[in-house]
């Protein structure tokens, strides 16, 4: 009888002829993993292998690693056919090992799908999403427009406690930052207007450039953007953790209608406080244009605002003032909708609050294009 | 030969501002045994589970780990304990934007040097004991209340814990989701001899697996009773016989 025998740290080898016996020495756990790996692989047993035991009764400390100790040498048994010993249990390793060990997986067989298929039926759901998103989204605004027509005739159906906070929220405190970006946006396009011009001997009608762009299209515009992204997303979110927290379904079971409770006031409150910002914005960025022609153009203030008088006409300042009005609509509405459709937690909440700033940008700009060939083609 | 209280609680006293919540609390726990910590609304179960978990440092009193101080440990001795405790929160607190199995992995790949396909086969084995195997890649939110609990157990069991807590584990869950909960709490301690602290008012599920109880009680703003489930249930005290037979005072 041949028999050799390697004293380790860990686990205790013995192989007498063929059979091998496997002893872990007190601890097998997942912090020492490695060091066990250190000393026992498969390759290293030499020779033929008639069976291999694992003899667990030196074991004082074990833990989840133990099982995938016995898994692999379970499975390595099967795939050499060599024969599989399990010795040494108490009561509890053996309750331990029932417990843990993997019972047969029933999960259903994958389907593999060839990479053609694969892309396609993945851009087919990406279609999917964007047309039902949309129609969803149509639904919504139409849901919206039916709850805002039957308010008209009874104003006691919005919850108008509500619209002084959402109106000081998305108007009167977005004055500052709305503001100032219009300022500095006309202050850029002086500027950039006034070089070009200056080299035509054009300097007056800096006041024409900067008049009629920022009226009709960069101060409606940059305050949607703003607006969008405090007043849209902070919808979205609101509602969204509303929704999460089961508050949306306690209003519905209490018999509140929920456009009429969340959405009606919200909209109504972006859509009033849009004109208004965009008049102060207006203004700000005509002061912006001006500072920039004083300090590169020989013009003077009352020249400015001579040529301005002539330039800007009531069409280009209300063009200006109704867009806005759609694009609080299209933002607060947006806001709301993507807030309705958070389902799950805090990851979802997150998904849709940025969601709802990207999908309200957008439609922003997508309807200034459309207003820009509406106004054109009523040469307004 | 190991000593058999896994934790001690010495005169544990917590205040927020001027109210009291609990007041020189004392008792222990047993290394394997099911303890179980119930009292009506209020009464500070919740905030005595906060103090064993190290959410929350004490305003007196001590709180001992396999005879360490707990309570006025360093961060790295904290973490070493902690590492050894697993907690199951009143709603899972399992994270919505991960995948059960990322879920679990968390604290498998922080604390581990174990290679990527070992801690799957973990993953596995976890999901596998509470009956979740096949719902890996599932998200919190695809998966009913009592499987995020379950997998919630699961992820506690990540490190094999020596003690498990459980904050309220039968609440939102119907009495069979209840009872197969506690079937498993049950055979997870006997099978892996892990020390389970259980915080709960659900009668009929501390009945089931504790094996020991504590009982704590508003006005007294401490323990009123300790003893085995038959031993509560015929109190000579008032409070906790009504309470351990649903009597209404």
């Amino acid at each position: 009888m041949q028999e050799s025998s390697i004293q380790k740290k860990k686990l205790e080898i013995i192989n007498d002829g063929g059979q091998i016996v496997i002893i872990p020495l007190s601890s097998i756990t997942i912090y020492n993993a490695n060091e066990i790996e250190q000393q026992f692989s498969f390759e290293k047993l030499k020779g033929e292998v008639h069976k291999i035991t694992l003899n667990l009764s030196e074991l004082t400390n074990y833990d989840s690693y133990l099982i995938i100790l016995i898994n692999e040498i379970k499975e390595y048994c099967s795939s050499e056919n060599i024969e599989f010993e399990l010795t040494g249990l108490n009561d509890n390793l053996q309750n331990f090992i029932n417990i843990l060990l993997p019972k047969q997986k029933e999960t259903p067989p994958i389907e593999h799908k060839s990479f053609l298929v694969a892309y396609f039926s993945n851009i087919g759901e990406v279609v999917r999403i964007i047309f039902s998103d949309l129609f969803k989204l149509v639904e919504f605004i139409g849901e919206v427009a039916k709850n805002f027509l039957l308010a008209v005739f009874n104003l006691k159906l919005i919850r108008w406690k509500d619209f002084p906070h959402h109106f000081l929220n998305a108007g009167v405190n977005a004055v500052p930052i709305t503001s100032l970006i219009v300022f500095l946006i006309g202050l850029i396009s002086g500027y950039q207007g006034a070089v070009q011009l200056s080299q035509f001997g054009a300097d007056i009608y800096l006041a024409d450039l900067v008049g009629i762009s920022i009226t009709r299209e960069l101060s409606p515009l940059m305050v949607a953007i703003i607006v969008a992204g405090r007043s849209g997303s902070a919808f979205a979110a609101e509602i969204g953790t509303m929704k999460v927290s089961e508050e949306i379904d306690a209003l519905t079971t209490m018999g509140f209608d929920r456009i009429q409770f969340l959405v009606l006031p919200r909209v109504i409150a972006v859509a009033l406080a849009m004109p208004f910002l965009v008049i102060i914005c207006d203004l700000v960025g005509i002061i912006g244009g001006l500072i920039a022609g004083l300090a590169t153009l020989d013009i003077t203030i009352s020249s400015f605002f001579a040529q301005l008088n002539v330039a800007l006409n009531y069409g280009h300042v209300f063009s200006g003032i109704i867009k806005s009005i759609v694009f609080g609509l299209l933002i607060a509405t947006i806001g709301c909708f993507r807030g309705f459709q958070v389902q799950g937690g805090a990851e979802s909440v997150g998904r849709y609050t940025t969601a709802s700033v990207v999908s309200g940008v957008f439609l922003v700009i997508l309807t200034d294009a459309v207003f820009v060939f509406l106004l054109s083609a009523l040469g307004i | 030969m190991a000593d058999k209280k896994i934790i001690e609680v010495k005169d544990l006293t917590v205040r927020y501002g001027e109210r009291t919540i609990l007041e020189n609390v004392n008792f222990h726990i047993n290394r394997g045994e099911i303890f179980v910590i119930v009292g009506g609304s209020g009464c500070g179960k919740s905030t005595l589970l906060r103090q064993l978990i190290g959410l929350e440092t004490p305003t007196n009193g001590e709180i001992y780990f396999e005879n360490v101080n707990f309570t006025s440990a360093d961060k790295k001795q904290k973490n070493q304990i902690l590492r050894r405790f697993g907690v199951l929160f009143q709603s899972s607190g399992l994270f919505a934007s991960m995948t059960l199995a990322e879920n679990i992995a968390l604290v498998l790949e922080k604390y581990t040097d174990l290679p990527d396909d070992k801690i799957e086969k973990i993953i596995e084995m976890k999901l596998d004991a509470v009956g979740l195997n096949g719902f890996q890649d599932f998200l919190p939110s695809e998966i009913s209340g009592g499987m995020k609990k379950r997998a919630a157990f699961a992820r506690s069991m990540a490190l094999d814990p020596d003690v498990l807590f459980f904050d309220e584990p039968s609440s939102g869950l119907d009495p069979v989701t209840s009872a197969s909960l506690d079937e498993l709490i049950v055979q997870i301690n006997r099978g892996l001899g892990t020390t389970m602290v259980i915080v709960s008012h659900d009668l009929a599920s501390i009945l089931n697996v504790a094996h020991r109880i504590i009982m704590l009680d508003k006005s007294e703003k401490g323990i009123i009773a300790t003893g085995t489930p038959d031993e509560l249930r015929n109190s000579p005290d008032e409070r906790v016989y009504n309470f351990f037979n649903r009597i209404a005072s």
